[in-house]
């Protein structure tokens, strides 16, 4: 089959306009598929729960938004005593826009020591130093996807939410909400956001656990230990806490879910119409291609082939193009101070390239059997 | 053995609710490097015999055979690998691929056979220089007068060196002065080559440069059945 290659590329390098047409199409199609495919992994990174997930999100019961959950800095040490807990960081949090927006500055505020036990190991540090966040009281450490969207470079001083920092570390880390946060001090952005009122009050504690399987019996005893105070809790892992955090989000991604099927319906349409057409355009041509001696299976393979070859044109365009689009800038939708990064990696490549390139294969098969079946002596009375 | 024997060959089909019958139980025998033509009114059946001389249609009854080669009885797949060695077809309207070159179109039946890049290529320039088309290679059909298409179309026929040509009114879509150098060509070719070659036409002056000719009439015969290069022959170049 290798040696008709030629007669197939020959034929779409040839017929410029037609192949341009079909390619460009399938191409923003399968573009538009990855984009939706890539916000949807991100989604189910930051909001699927997993085994070994060991981290509890304690916010205020009630609450859904970082300026209304107010809990009490002192409830550290009796979170810290319950059975199964390794460790608690009480955590400040401070966002530019509450609402749903793709740039979003959330600050995290934690005591120095958490940060440089708990925190800091978390990260690799890409500039500045540690050092240098522990000298300065307006010290943050940014994430990287922050540092990257806003161009943010150690040594510079910036602005969001009224409050401005300085940069003292940018780091790299794998954890999704680390990525987009910019950590500070505790102290700081208590004060920063109480504008000289009360320290004292965090928006929430992350609390880590020593045995990932009894995460929810865990959060249930800390939601108990607080049911009777002043500002009872509401514990649940932390990707839960994203899920539901961010649930407008989810929702909007889970409908877009039904614009990715769409994208691919149309690039199976696409490549189905520029191969009816051609046949429909080629029927004695194909007769006579029998009458020279190729086989019905043969001129299916040619049909199925540039097909395909349509397909995997568009589709390696269309996928290239998200993934170098997703690579080059890192996107993150935000909410209630959580994010959900939208990414792509190999697979999405890959899986948009396989896509297009089945569906093609499908375009082009049942056109191609009716030729290979068709009536050889009535093709040339047509 | 004759090279083609047709036994009681039949073609019977069906449109709307009339039954057609473009060929009625034909005997026919053609002697190896023969040159026939066949002539004959539209609807006497001379394209329904050559489509089933070239396996392309299927006879309802009788039998076919080609050197030897029963015919009737191939698969669909192994009639096709059959014509790829055994027949060249040229047709009126030449039925160029309009994408590929003259070369590409010449070359394009030797795909299907084991052969190297550097072989095809030495059998494709040899062709295209026989039917004097060495200097249009790299033209595409729509760059080729009719004449030049139809040169390009019977070397396409040639390359792979079958013993049969089929030719369904090769000259219909030309002028003259054209058809004149195709039959020209064709006549050649046979001389040269030893070729069996069966054609159909209308023009009885394009007939003249066949060994012989038969008219065929409502599906029948109406000349001698047994032709080869001892009958008797109608006309001749």
């Amino acid at each position: 089959m290798i040696r008709f290659a030629p007669l197939v590329t020959k034929r779409l390098v040839r017929q410029p306009l037609r192949t341009l047409l079909t390619v460009v199409g399938v191409a923003v199609a399968m573009f538009l598929y990855c984009v939706v495919e890539a916000t949807q992994a991100g989604v189910t990174r930051a909001t699927a729960v997993v085994a070994g997930d060991s981290v509890l999100v304690v916010y205020r019961e009630n609450r859904y938004c970082p300026f209304t959950s107010r809990l009490p800095q002192h409830y550290q040490p009796r979170i810290a005593q319950i059975p199964g807990v390794a460790h608690v960081v009480p955590m400040k949090i401070l966002v530019s826009n509450c609402r749903a927006s793709l740039d979003v500055v959330t600050f995290r505020g934690v005591p120095e020591q958490d940060f440089l036990e708990t925190t800091l190991p978390d990260f690799e540090i890409v500039a500045g130093s540690a050092e240098a966040w522990s000298h300065r009281s307006d010290a943050a450490l940014v994430g990287d996807a922050l540092a990257s969207r806003r161009g943010i470079k150690v040594g510079d001083r910036f602005s969001a939410a009224g409050i401005t920092v300085y940069v003292a570390a940018i780091g790299r880390t794998d954890e999704l909400q680390s990525r987009n946060a910019a950590y500070t001090h505790l102290a700081f952005l208590q004060e920063a956001a109480q504008r000289g009122g009360t320290g004292g009050v965090v928006t929430q504690f992350n609390v880590t656990v020593s045995d990932p399987e009894r995460l929810d019996a865990i959060a249930q005893a800390i939601d108990a230990e607080f049911a009777a105070d002043s500002e009872p809790t509401f514990t649940q892992p932390e990707k839960a806490f994203v899920g539901r955090a961010a649930t407008d989000v989810v929702e909007i991604v889970g409908f877009a879910r039904w614009l990715g099927w769409g994208a691919l319906a149309a690039v199976f349409a696409l490549v189905a119409n520029a191969i009816v057409l051609a046949i429909n355009e080629r029927v004695r041509e194909y007769a006579i291609l029998e009458t020279l001696g190729f086989t019905g299976a043969t001129i299916a393979g040619l049909i199925v082939a540039e097909g395909a070859l349509l397909g995997l044109l568009g589709g390696g365009a269309g996928a290239v193009g998200a993934f170098a689009l997703l690579s080059l800038q890192t996107y993150s939708v935000s909410m209630e101070g959580v994010h959900v990064e939208v990414s792509a990696g190999p697979s999405l490549l890959l899986s948009g390239l396989v896509a297009s390139i089945v569906l093609s294969v499908l375009a082009g098969a049942v056109p191609a059997l009716r030729v290979a079946r068709g009536d050889l002596a009535g093709a040339f009375r047509t | 053995m004759s090279f083609v024997e047709c036994r009681a060959l039949e073609r019977t089909y069906t449109r709307g609710d009339n039954t057609i019958t473009p060929l009625r139980a034909l005997d026919l025998e053609i002697e190896q490097g023969t040159f026939l033509a066949l002539m004959g009114p539209s609807g006497s059946g001379k394209t329904t015999l050559l489509n089933l001389l070239a396996g392309i249609d299927r006879p309802s009854s009788g039998e076919l055979r080609i050197d030897g080669q029963e015919i009737t009885t191939l698969s669909r797949a192994a009639l096709a690998r059959w014509r790829s060695v055994a027949v060249g077809y040229v047709f009126q309207l030449y039925h160029l691929v309009p994408v590929l070159t003259a070369y590409e179109n010449v070359e394009l039946p030797l795909l299907l056979h084991d052969l190297s890049r550097k072989e095809r290529h030495r059998r494709t320039a040899l062709t295209l220089e026989l039917v004097g088309l060495a200097d249009r290679h790299d033209h595409y059909p729509r760059q080729l007068s009719g004449g030049q298409e139809q040169r390009v179309a019977i070397a396409r026929a040639l390359v792979t060196d079958p013993q049969l040509i089929l030719a369904d009114e090769p000259t219909g879509d030309l002028d003259a002065e054209a058809a004149k150098g195709i039959m020209t060509l064709l006549a050649a070719l046979h001389r040269d080559l030893g070729k069996t070659l069966v054609m159909v036409t209308h023009d009885p002056k394009t007939a003249t440069f066949a060994d012989l000719t038969l008219h065929l009439e409502k599906g029948r015969l109406v000349s001698p059945a047994t032709v080869g290069a001892d009958a008797p022959a109608e006309g001749g170049a």
